[in-house]
Formats: structure tokens, sequence, C-alpha cells
């Protein structure tokens, strides 16, 4: 007879499964998730995340969090912020965090390079005007170290400017002194990741799962 | 009771049982980072870092939303095999109309047979022991004797009310006098298969109602130690009574459970150290339940005592196993915190349960920022290392 359990098939979880490439087992497995963190409820809401005591000592945590809550990575070209989320998108961000299979094309593997990278770069352009200013990126480095002895809060922005000033050299060349340099556009934040290997470094691998048994 | 152990331990080390998710070893952050900066094609020197460090706390981030040690612990364990309760069935489908009869046969048995049966002898313990009690206390000098007898007595009717099937271990190192008992804890229940086995002192708020009454009942015939609701605050007259208690070495063991809240019986959460402050041999004790039987574990958010119990009674048994660990002291130079972790540490190895450092008011209270600060330091040397490295070169 052979250990095939087929599920009956949840509606929703076919949809879900063709939308975000998870399986049924994995949708299943993040749907428990999701209803332990909301607490039984339908939405998930900023507080619930708060919750996490885990994820509470991540220094851009609230970049995290505000990136479930965005639209631009709901996959739909929307834009914006909600203030709760069902399963359906809570699943459509997590799937930013899926590995790439082993048989996959090299232009799949490349559209999901792009992917990844551009979930990053939402989290950095905060007001979504396409560039990541130096303002913003100023505030995720500030997010990332502390006020404590080590660093300055002087030190800290001198950091974020550096930086943004070797990225701007490096885009567009040799700058005039008065010429403003806007931000890091995508295609720029393509390129200097470029030697990155975030396929493998920004991925969440599930591990082989299968609680239930069969009683036959 | 013994192979149940030896495989729960085993069944720590298997992926499934633990996470759902494979999360690398934690290795620090200077070496994810300096990964992440070498698998660059050459070596750059500034503006790569920041953006690429990112990637590390972003899915770590994401890694702690997926699955993380505390959250989980607030609710049921799951099983790998149905028990044949609705209560533990989590991926609720219909498997075969054989399995469905069964269930239904089951539902019958328990509520029918088991479920009245164990109300009635519950009934009958408690109202024997607040009056038997109470009888004991009106005798002259308090007759620890009789006392004992009516303790054990009445605690052992109520452990047959909830068909608790007890093992235990060691008993050679049972808690004495003048001493405390320190155990894991998982629900009320724990008290009475403690209290069937030897007379301890309870120490715990003064309740309203029948809880209120089988405490006054209680104290007539023996030393418990209740607390008004004002008086728990007050950390100096806690730590006196019980100090007090201890030193009079006639008196039974006082029975604590320091992790302050019900924890689902897979770990153990930070022991508060008031009660390793008092200068006095500890005994521990690790208390680990079946959870095949029946779920013990009491999420206190979700059911209501009265719930609680009726579930308790309509379970199929508490299956558990006891075992009294030999006795500590608090060593030289150790401070109560410390000692508190051996105990713990102890505990978690005898019971096969996970030995956590987070703390068990979690459950109701938020992380405090501090933790998020030491994340941060952490991050900063590790650039502020880098800047001089870059200083010096250039």
């Amino acid at each position: 007879m052979g250990a095939l359990q087929s599920l009956p098939g949840k509606p929703e979880y076919v949809d879900l499964a063709e939308k975000t490439g998870f399986s049924f087992e994995q949708i299943g497995i993040l749907h428990n998730r999701f209803k332990q963190l909301s607490h039984n409820e339908e939405t998930l809401l900023r507080d619930h995340f708060n919750d996490i005591p885990d994820l509470a000592c991540n220094p851009i945590r609230l970049q995290i969090i505000e990136a479930f809550f965005d639209r631009r990575n709901f996959r739909q070209n929307g834009e914006g912020t909600v203030e709760e989320i069902g399963f359906k998108e809570f699943l459509v961000v997590m799937s930013h965090f899926k590995p790439p299979s082993l048989h996959m094309t090299q232009e799949q593997r490349e559209s999901i390079r792009r992917d990844k990278l551009r979930f990053l770069f939402n989290m950095h352009d905060a007001d979504n005007d396409g560039t990541i200013t130096l303002e913003e990126y100023r505030h995720v480095v500030e997010e990332l170290l502390s006020f404590s002895e080590a660093l300055e809060k002087d030190t800290a922005k001198s950091i974020a400017d550096a930086a943004m000033l070797e990225v701007a050299s490096i885009s567009m060349g040799h700058m005039e002194p008065d010429e403003f340099y806007e931000g890091i556009t995508f295609e720029h934040f393509l390129k200097l990741l470029n030697g990155f290997e975030i396929e493998s470094k920004m991925n969440i691998r599930f591990l082989n799962m299968d609680t239930t048994t069969l009683c036959k | 009771m013994e192979m149940g152990a030896k495989e729960k331990n085993q069944q720590l080390h298997k992926p499934y049982s633990n996470g759902i998710i494979a999360k690398e070893s934690p290795s620090s952050l200077q070496q994810e980072l300096q990964e992440l900066r070498g698998s660059a094609s050459c070596p750059r020197s500034e503006p790569e870092f920041e953006m690429a460090d990112i990637f590390y706390f972003c899915r770590r981030g994401v890694e702690s939303i997926l699955d993380d040690e505390v959250t989980k612990r607030f609710s049921a364990q799951e099983l790998e095999s149905w028990n044949l309760l609705t209560r533990s069935n989590y991926n609720f489908r219909h498997i075969s109309l054989r399995l469905t009869v069964l269930w239904g046969l089951g539902v019958l048995i328990r509520y029918g047979i088991l479920l009245p049966l164990r109300v009635t002898l519950a009934i009958t313990g408690i109202s024997l022991l607040v009056v038997l009690t109470t009888l004991v206390g009106f005798l002259p000098n308090r007759e620890f004797y009789l006392s004992e007898k009516v303790h054990l007595m009445c605690f052992r009717i109520c452990v047959r009310a909830l068909t608790a099937i007890i093992t235990y271990h060691n008993r050679e190192n049972k808690p004495k006098n003048g001493g405390i008992c320190v155990s894991n804890h998982t629900t009320p229940i724990d008290v009475i298969i403690l209290a069937n086995d030897g007379c301890y002192s309870m120490v715990g708020q003064v309740h309203g109602g029948l809880m209120g009454m089988m405490q006054r009942a209680m104290v007539k015939s023996s030393p418990h130690i209740w607390f008004e609701r004002s008086e728990v605050k007050d950390r100096h007259l806690v730590a006196k009574r019980l100090s007090d208690h201890v030193a009079d070495k006639t008196k039974q063991p006082i029975l604590i459970f320091p992790e302050g809240t019900c924890i689902n019986n897979t770990s153990v959460m930070m022991f508060k150290k008031g009660s390793f402050e008092i200068a006095c041999t500890v005994y521990p004790v690790a208390i680990k339940y079946d959870p095949r039987f029946g779920d013990a574990f009491w999420n206190s958010s979700k059911f209501g005592l009265v719930n609680y119990l009726l579930r308790m009674m309509s379970s199929w048994a508490i299956v558990c196993s006891v075992w009294y660990l030999p006795p500590m002291n608090r060593e030289e130079g150790e401070d109560a915190m410390q000692f508190a972790n051996r105990v713990k540490a102890a505990i978690a190895a005898q019971g096969g349960l996970v030995d956590l450092i987070w703390d068990g008011g979690l459950k109701r209270a938020k992380v405090k920022d501090a933790f998020k600060e030491e994340q941060q330091k952490l991050y900063s040397k590790v650039l502020v290392g880098e800047q001089d490295e870059g200083e010096q070169n250039s």
C-alpha cells in the first residue's frame, strides 16, 4: 500500500501553494505558527510580533516587523502599509525567504535573487520613493549600532556618511562638489551587492517533518 | 517508566519535536559577518559591510518569527501520535472509520464512566480533607502523627480522583524536615502529586472560595505558609517567614516552585532566586508527565481552573515520573543566582527537559530593552574593530 497520504486538500492551501511555492506541509506548519503568534485570531498585529523574546534582541526588529506590514512585499504592486495582516500576506512575505530549489534555471535564480534584494531594498527605503537616501540609510545604520561607549552618535553618523560617499563614487564616478547625490536606486543596489551569495544567505530551510501517523 | 524517560531523552535530540526550521548553530556575530564579507568577489573596504551585514540580522529576525524557544513553551506540547483525545488532535482530518469508532468508544468511556467516578472521588477527598484537618486542629499540641496521616490519606484520594499513576524514583532522597523542596511547575496538580508521597508545607497566596476554605482548614493541623496578597510584594517579609519556618527543625519541608508560572513540561525556565537565598538544604525534584495519556499543562490564559480540572478528569490518566534528586547546598562563593541555575540544570538533566535561561514571566510580560542593546553593543564592537584596522591601512 505504501505510506502515501493524500491531504483532502484544503482549497485555500492549493491556491497559496501555487502562489508562494511552499508545499502543503510547509503551509500547514506555517499556519500553526501563525495561529500561535496571533493567539488563534484571524489577523496578526504588530503587537503580536513584539511578544517574541528572541526578536526583541534583534537591533533591526522594527524594520523586520514593518516589512511584514509593507504592501510592497505582498507581490501585488501595492504601496503603503497596513495595520494587520492575514495568513495569506504572512505566507507571501515568508516566501521571500524560501531557498531556491535545486532544479532551477539561471533565469529563475536571477529572479529569486532580485526578489530577495527587493525585499531588503524595501526595508531600507521607508518612504518608497525608489531610492535609499542618506537619511534613510543613516537611520538603518543607527539602529544597528548602539549609543554606547564603543561608538558615539557622531561616529555612527560618519560611518553612514562614509559608506554613502563610497557608494556614490562607485556608481556615479567623480562628482562635482555641488552635485547632489539623491540616493541609491534599486539598480545601484543590485550592482553593489553583486558579489554576495544572497540566495544562500537569506533563506530559511524547513526540516523534513511528518507529525501525523497513519492509522489504517 | 524508566524506558519512557529514556525515550523522551532521546526524543529531545530529534529535530522535529524541537523546532520546525533548521537553525544554524549559533555562530557568533563576528563569524557570520566575516563570512558575509569574505563572500564578496573582491575585498572591498567599507561600504559593503553595512549592506551585507543586514542579511544576518534579517535572517535571524525571520527565524525567530518562525520558531523561537520561548513562545512554544506556553502552549501544550505537540504529540507525535494521536492519543484519541480530540484536544490533542492538531491536524484534524478524517483518517478512517475504524479510528472514528474507536474515538467514539473512548469518549463514551471517558465521559460516561471515568468522569463521574472521578468527580465523586474528588468531592469525597476534598470534603474529608476539610473536615478531618479541622478536627485534628482541635486536638492539643497539634498531633503531628495524626495530621500527617490525615493529609496523606486525603491527598491519596485526590490522586485516585485524577487517576494519576505516579512512579517515584530515588525515594531515599526524599526531602527532610528543615529544608526546601524545589520542583519544576507544570500544573497545580504538581502539589497533589508530591503531597501524595510526603508531607510538605505549602506556600501560597490566600484565596477566596473553595480554595480559601481548604487553606484555612489545612493550616489548622499543620504549619502551611499562606500570604495575604499585600504581603507577597514584600520580599523581606516573605524571606523572613520562610527562614523562620526552615529554622525550626521539627517542621516539614517547604514546597516551592521557583519558576513562578506553569510551563508546558518540555523545558525548565529561569528560577527566581528568592527561595535560594535562604540558608538551608535544597532538595530538587523533577516531575515529568507522559503526554500520551493526558496533557497536564495548565494554560491559564486559555482555561480557567474548573475547566482545566474537568479536562484532567476526562483524560485517560495522568501518568508521571517523579525523581527525587540528592540534596544540594549553596557552595562557598556561589551567589543565589548561580545556585539556582545549578539546581535548575540538575532538574532539567534528570527530567529530560530543555534548560532555558528565559524567564517564565515572559508569558505575560515583554522582554526588556537591555537585550536589544546587548546585540547592538556586540555589533558596534565589531565595527569599531574594523574601523581601527581600516585606519591603520589607509
